[in-house]
Parts: structure tokens; C-alpha cells; sequence
């Protein structure tokens, strides 16, 4: 299937409901350190600054009113329609009016040796015909809108400053900017050929960069140049490739380059249920994503980011060892205090937290992804070195103590610990796969036979505590009569025969009860936390390839070309989706429902998965 | 004597660039010297740190050479009047050097007379360099202070 990135949805953007534009209006732009969400109308509503992981500077997403945000748009009635310029994460909009037509370029550049500030975001204008009155209003917001800013100017650039945080934005002829409320603000004219670009320049901790318009100009050429060539060389191919490509140019953008690490999700606290509770930080790396991340970068053909994934996980766990948190922060520190801003949040939806409470969590499904990631890596032909494959036998040590005691599980849940199966079946993969690393030289192998024997244990355990003959599916928690969509992860970790009774009745008790029209909850039960949530794409995709996997194609084909047109218009995920409105919920984009569409997409085009080589 | 005012001028520039670099990580200010010098040769701004850094070290040698000829010129050292000369020192810096003497020789330093249109240009750093933060200065003087008592403390005459 080929996707038309281009007006595949036209939309009148006239007025805001109560400041906010639904989850699925956003476009991602990133520059590999941070990433900025620009709404269908032109404004960027979310952007951390001078990192993902640091205090917004943007965050109308999570308080219209406080947050602060860059708009542009024409100042009389328009449509907009958006595409990212092919093979590159380049927005374009192209408003129109009953005046004429604008184009805007919207794109974080990459640094180059022309002096380039800190961070770089270009919003270039050309109208394409007619004459087009255009408003620009530029309110940041220090500090998630809790910092109050010196407003200035430095040779003739309007600027603002807090602390340590610096911005500023050059323009050129787009208007007489001037500070007005806390806001610079202007409007222009453009009449058809005419172009006007406004460059947004931050610094931290140094001294503003106050680019030339050449400079910036030839920074956006040179950073779509980047794109195309980083696009071009990914070994992308079959049905879904436009897809696939989407998803790796997303997952591109959520690394955060000078560690290799990637953010679950670039933003913090978007709703798992408007109005609800469930709103959480994701802008640290997950074990667990580790595993898809580099399987998929292996597929992709990034090879560099796998090395620097695994290097920064390898570095990260080296100080928690044997004990692997759930999460890391991006340079690679064990610390994630969760705390709560005084914000309104994503349409009423209180609190918004920054920080994640779950780093304080056990959850023994890690140890898979751990050790996964590991055997990938290797499979691919890097070697491991002595010392960090010692680390390995240790952890698998730790291992063999701990996979009896119950914990929080894949999900999070807050009123465990229980005896998840997913959690079981992933300590197996870990002990599995350290038994093979072990085989394989890259791990010392004097534990191996304990490795293997508590493996065996441990399956043992799944085949007779956690499988419900009545259910005819592997169950949730040993013991219960529940199902969850952490099961089709089963086949996809190599559990069991994925065409065999065990597994396929899985897939099909998670299809039963699990799946509404084309898209999957993760489990129908209490969790510790109040409030509902939408269907979660992740799992959606995982049905896709665990349908694949046990040899039913046609269904698995049909579902993906359902889920396929539930991404925006520009081919993007958010965490959830309410089955009902086909509404985006939780944190966008989300790297994991990119990831599982990648597999998703793997496995349909039946390319061997394992092993692969690295040239 | 050369000998130990340039040991001196070294551990005082180390000392006193610890002290900026904290106060920055701080968010106390947003200066940043080493940028500052080091984009005046270049535009690189790998380049232009690392060139900066050894702009720093060798001005602070130099002007721990002419304190300590300073000292030998009134017979009087040591850390106290090693200190008031940091004092003064950063005073000189924060208005007359920055905002004087160094649009003149940094090609890419704006002033309120500039606009940023063909060339990238650093952000001025504005009278006792508040343009980088209210307690720029405060902080620049108390790096000052540090340096001269240390200068006159290591490079007694």
C-alpha cells in the first residue's frame, strides 16, 4: 500500500476548542536533541528546550493558556492541508484563502560550520499565489510556563531570557516584530513569489546565536538534503514501505544523537483519556523499547544507531547492574523523580507530571528486552566486549534469583505486584538468550547450565500455572481467567510454536476479547488507576504480527491495511486510540506503536527475521 | 618571577573558569568566554570553543604577568590587593573590553548598531554583560576576584 501523505485530509481551521486542536492535527520536527509538535493551523504547541528532556519552552498541548506557543498562520480565514517534503522530517503547510495561497516550511536544521546557534527551528513562508496577509505570534514560556522572561532586543532581534535559556527570533520581511504582552508579535503581506522566513534561535548556558538568513536558508537546504540521503539509504522494501519509511524517519527523530538513546515519546502528559488521569512523562528511554529499537535500526539498515543504542544501554544499566531500571534518562542516569506541574493539561486532563514514577518499579519483562537487545546486536556481528559480557552473566544470575517473585509488568500497573506471564515467558527469553550468548562466546559461560535449568523452570511454570484450558489462551497473571495483548508478544520473542494450539488459541482469545473493530486494548482489568483509556495501536500492530507469524497472512494483511489508515495525515501514531471516535490519546508520536508497525510490517513481508548480517 | 606569575595566571584562569562554567551550569549566567573569544577566528563552533579555551588561558597568563607587574611597580602583593585588581579588572572587562574594544576586533560580535542579516552574530553581552543574565556580572566579579587573590597569593613580589 502506498500512502498519500498529501490532503489526504482538508480541514477548516478557524477556531480552536478551548485552545487545543485534537492529537492527531500534529506534525513532529526534531533536530536528533529535541523535537517541536506543529499543529495543523500553523502554531507549535510543544517544544523542550535545548533538549527533549528539558523544561518546555512551548507547551500549549498541556496549557493553552500558559504554555506558550510560535503561531502562524494567514490572518483571515484559511484551509490547510500538510505533507512532510517526501523522505525527509521537513514539514510543509499550504494554507489556503480566498486570497491566495501560502506555503510554509517548517524544520529544525542541523548544525553546520557556519556558526549555527544552539538550536535552529525555520519557518520559511512563500506564497504561491494571490496576496496573503499572514500573522506571526511568538510567546514562549520558560520553564513550563513557570519562569518569567526578560523581554529584549540584540541588534534588532527580539529576544527573551531566563536564567540559563536564551531566544530569539530573526525575521525577514515578515513584518515589523515588536513585544507585546509577553508575545513578539507581526503581520506581512505576501504577495505570489514572495517569500519571508523568521528563524527561531536558543541557547543554554551560552550566548545567542543570531543566525544570517543566508545561513539559515542553507542550513534548511543542506538538512532536507540529510533526510533524502538518510531515507534513500534504508534498505525499505514491500507494501508497506512508505509506511515503514514514515516510521523510521519518526523513530529518527525521537534519538537523542549525542547519546544514541531514543525517547519513548518527545512529549509528557498527553491523555490516556481526556479529561483522566492517566497522563504521563515519556520522554526517557524504556529498556523494553531498547530490543524493538535496534532490531528495527538492524532491519533498517542504520547500523550506527544500533552500535550507539546498544553502547548507551550497555553504559546506562553498567550503573544499576545487577538491578536494571525500568527506564534511564537520555545520558544515560538512573534518576527520574515524577513530579506534578501546575498546568491545566491537555483539554482539563490534570495532573501534568514530569519525571516517571515507574523508574521505582520492578518489572522482570526487561531482563528479555535486555538480553534480546544483546543477542540482536551480536546476531548482527559486534562483538561484546569481556567486561560487558561479564556484566551480562551477572545480570543472568540476578535473573535465576528473582523470576518467582511477582511484579509491576509490562503495562505499569499500580495495584501489583502479580505473577504476570509476560514477565515469566520474558525472563525466559533473557535466560534463553543468555544461554546462547554464552554458546556463542560473548558471555563467560560457567552459569550457563543454571541459566538453562531455570529457563526450563520457568517455562514449566507458564505451561502450567499460566494457561487456562478453558480460555484456551495463555492468561494474564498465573492463575486468572484474564487475557492480555502482552501475549501476542509470545510468538514474537519465539515462545512456543507460533503456529501451534497453544499459541494460535492465544492470538485468538486475545482477537475475541480483546479487539474492538481493527484496534486492541491491552487488558480488561483493574489496574490500580482510576479513569478509562482507548485501544492501544502498539498491541494492534503485535496482533498483526503474531497473526503473521502463525501463518495467517490474509487476516494479518487485512488488519494492517486498517490500522494503516488510522495514522494522521502525515503518518503518524499517538499511544492510544479511542476505538469509537478514532480520536489519537496518550503521548505522540510514540516510538513503540512505530517500532510494532515496523515488525508488523516485517513479518507480512515474510523477510526472515533472524539471523542477519552486518555488512 | 616570570616563572610563578604564569604558574599564577595559569591555576588563577583554571579557577576562575571553573567558577563561570559552575555559575552557568547554575543558570546563574549565560556567558560564556571561551565562545565568546574563539568566535572571532572562527565560525566553527567546535573550533571556536577550543580556540577560545586557549585564548583564555593565555590572556589570563598575561594579565597575571602585568599584575605582578603591578606589584613590583607599589612594592605591595599578596591575595588582598591581588583581589582588588580582580575587582577592577572586571569592571574594565564588563564595560569598556566587551563592549568597546571587542566589537571592534570580533567580526561576529553584534552591537545595537548591528543587524543580523548575511552573517551569524553572537548576542552582544550588553552593559556589566546583563545582556547573558542579571547576575552576570556579579558572577563575573566574584571569578575576578578569585583570580586576582590567587594570582596574588601563588606570585608574591
Amino acid at each position: 500500500m502506498t500512502l498519500d501523505y498529501t490532503g489526504r485530509r482538508y480541514t477548516q481551521y478557524d477556531v480552536r476548542s478551548g485552545g487545543y486542536v485534537p492529537i492527531e492535527e500534529y506534525a513532529l520536527i526534531g533536530d536528533g536533541r529535541t523535537a517541536a509538535l506543529v499543529a495543523g493551523d500553523g502554531s507549535i504547541d510543544w517544544l523542550c528546550l535545548p533538549n527533549f528532556d528539558s523544561p518546555s519552552v512551548f507547551g500549549a498541548i498541556v496549557d493553552a493558556e500558559r504554555g506558550g506557543q510560535f503561531a502562524l498562520r494567514p490572518a483571515i480565514p484559511f484551509t490547510a492541508t500538510r505533507r512532510y517534503l517526501p523522505g525527509t522530517n521537513v514539514l510543509e503547510t499550504t494554507f489556503t484563502t480566498d486570497r491566495g495561497v501560502v506555503q510554509v516550511i517548517d524544520a529544525m536544521t542541523l548544525p553546520d560550520d557556519r556558526l549555527p546557534p544552539m538550536r535552529e527551528l525555520v519557518r520559511s513562508m512563500e506564497a504561491i499565489s494571490g496576496r496573503v496577509p499572514m500573522a506571526w505570534r511568538c510567546m514562549p514560556r520558560f520553564d513550563y510556563g513557570r519562569m518569567s522572561a526578560r523581554c529584549g532586543w540584540r541588534s534588532g532581534v527580539p529576544v527573551a531570557t531566563s536564567g540559563a535559556d536564551a531566544l530569539g527570533v530573526a525575521s525577514w520581511n515578515a513584518g515589523m516584530p515588536a513585544w507585546r504582552d509577553g508575545a513578539i508579535e507581526a503581520t506581512c503581506e505576501l504577495t505570489a513569489g514572495e517569500r519571508a522566513l523568521l528563524v527561531l534561535t536558543s541557547a543554554f548556558t551560552e550566548p545567542l546565536i543570531l543566525p544570517g538568513r543566508a545561513a539559515a536558508m542553507a542550513r534548511l537546504d543542506a538538512t532536507i538534503r540529510f533526510w533524502q540521503q538518510w531515507s534513500s539509504a534504508r534498505g525499505c522494501e514491500g507494501p508497506w514501505c512508505d509506511l515503514v519509511l514514515r516510521s523510521a524517519l519518526a523513530l529518527k527523530l525521537m534519538i537523542f544523537a549525542p547519546s544514541g538513546a531514543s525517547v519513548a515519546a518527545p512529549t509528557t502528559s498527553l491523555p490516556e483519556d481526556i479529561g483522566g488521569q492517566r497522563n504521563w512523562d515519556y520522554r526517557f528511554c524504556w529498556i523494553r523499547d531498547s530490543n524493538f529499537m535496534i532490531d528495527a535500526l538492524l532491519r533498517l539498515g542504520c547500523y550506527d544507531e544500533a552500535r550507539s543504542l546498544f553502547w548507551w544501554f550497555m553504559q546506562a544499566t553498567a550503573l544499576t547492574e545487577p538491578v536494571v531500571h525500568v527506564l534511564y534518562r537520555l545520558d544515560g542516569g538512573p534518576g527520574v523523580p515524577e513530579r506534578e506541574l501546575p498546568l491545566d493539561g491537555y483539554r482539563g486532563s490534570r495532573p501534568v507530571r514530569i519525571g516517571n514514577g515507574a523508574v521505582e518499579q520492578q518489572q522482570h519483562d526487561i531482563y528479555g528486552g535486555l538480553f534480546e537487545t544483546a543477542w540482536l546486536y551480536s546476531s548482527g556481528h559486534h562483538r561484546i566486549d569481556a567486561d560487558t559480557g561479564a556484566v551480562f552473566g551477572r545480570i543472568a544470575d540476578h535473573i535465576c534469583d528473582i523470576w518467582r517473585r511477582p511484579d509491576s509488568g509490562i503495562w505499569e500497573v499500580r495495584n501489583g505486584p502479580f505473577h504476570f506471564t509476560h514477565s515469566k515467558v520474558m525472563c525466559w527469553v533473557a535466560l534463553d538468550r543468555a544461554a546462547r550468548l554464552a554458546d556463542a562466546g560473548e558471555v563467560p559461560n560457567r552459569h550457563a547450565a543454571r541459566w538453562r535449568r531455570e529457563a526450563d523452570a520457568i517455562r514449566a511454570y507458564v505451561e502450567t500455572e499460566c494457561w487456562s484450558a478453558d480460555l484456551c489462551s495463555y492468561t494474564r497473571i498465573a492463575g486468572s481467567r484474564d487475557v492480555d495483548a502482552s501475549l501476542l508478544m509470545l510468538p514474537l520473542v519465539e515462545y512456543g510454536d507460533p503456529a501451534g494450539d497453544r499459541i494460535t488459541g492465544t492470538i485468538d482469545a486475545v482477537d475475541r476479547l480483546l479487539r474492538r473493530g481493527d484496534v486492541v486494548y491491552r487488558y480488561r482489568a483493574t489496574d490500580g488507576l482510576p479513569g478509562g483509556e482507548g485501544c492501544f495501536l502498539n498491541c494492534s500492530f503485535w496482533l498483526v504480527s503474531a497473526l503473521a507469524r502463525s501463518g495467517r497472512v490474509d487476516q494479518a494483511a487485512a488488519l494492517m491495511e486498517r490500522l494503516a489508515a488510522r495514522a494522521n495525515d502525515v503518518g503518524l501514531y499517538s499511544e492510544e486510540i479511542d476505538p469509537h471516535s478514532g480520536a489519537f490519546l496518550g503521548n505522540f508520536p510514540q516510538a513503540l506503536v512505530h517500532l510494532a508497525l515496523i515488525d508488523a510490517a516485517v513479518a507480512l513481508s515474510a523477510t526472515p527475521r533472524r539471523p542477519r548480517r552486518v555488512s | 618571577m616570570i616563572a610563578s606569575a604564569i604558574a599564577a595566571g595559569f591555576v588563577a584562569t583554571l579557577v576562575m573558569t571553573t567558577i563561570l562554567r559552575g555559575a552557568s551550569e547554575l543558570g546563574l549566567t549565560r556567558a560564556d568566554l571561551p565562545l565568546l573569544l574563539g568566535t572571532a577566528v572562527s565560525d566553527n563552533r567546535r573550533r571556536a570553543r577550543a580556540l577560545g579555551y586557549v585564548f583564555h588561558f593565555v590572556f589570563g597568563i598575561g594579565f597575571a604577568l602585568a599584575y605582578v607587574a603591578f606589584f613590583h611597580v607599589v612594592g605591595r602583593g599578596g591575595w588582598m590587593v591581588g583581589a582588588l585588581l580582580g575587582a577592577l579588572h572586571a569592571v574594565f572587562d564588563a564595560t569598556v573590553l566587551v563592549n568597546v574594544v571587542l566589537p571592534v576586533v570580533h567580526p561576529r560580535i553584534g552591537t545595537p548598531e548591528t543587524a543580523a542579516n548575511e552573517i551569524a552574530l553572537v548576542e552582544p553581552p550588553g552593559f556589566l554583560l546583563m545582556n547573558y543574565g542579571r547576575n552576570s556580572f556579579l558572577v563575573a566579579l566574584v571569578a575576578h576576584l578569585v583570580y586576582g587573590a590567587l594570582v596574588g597569593l601563588i606570585a608574591r613580589p
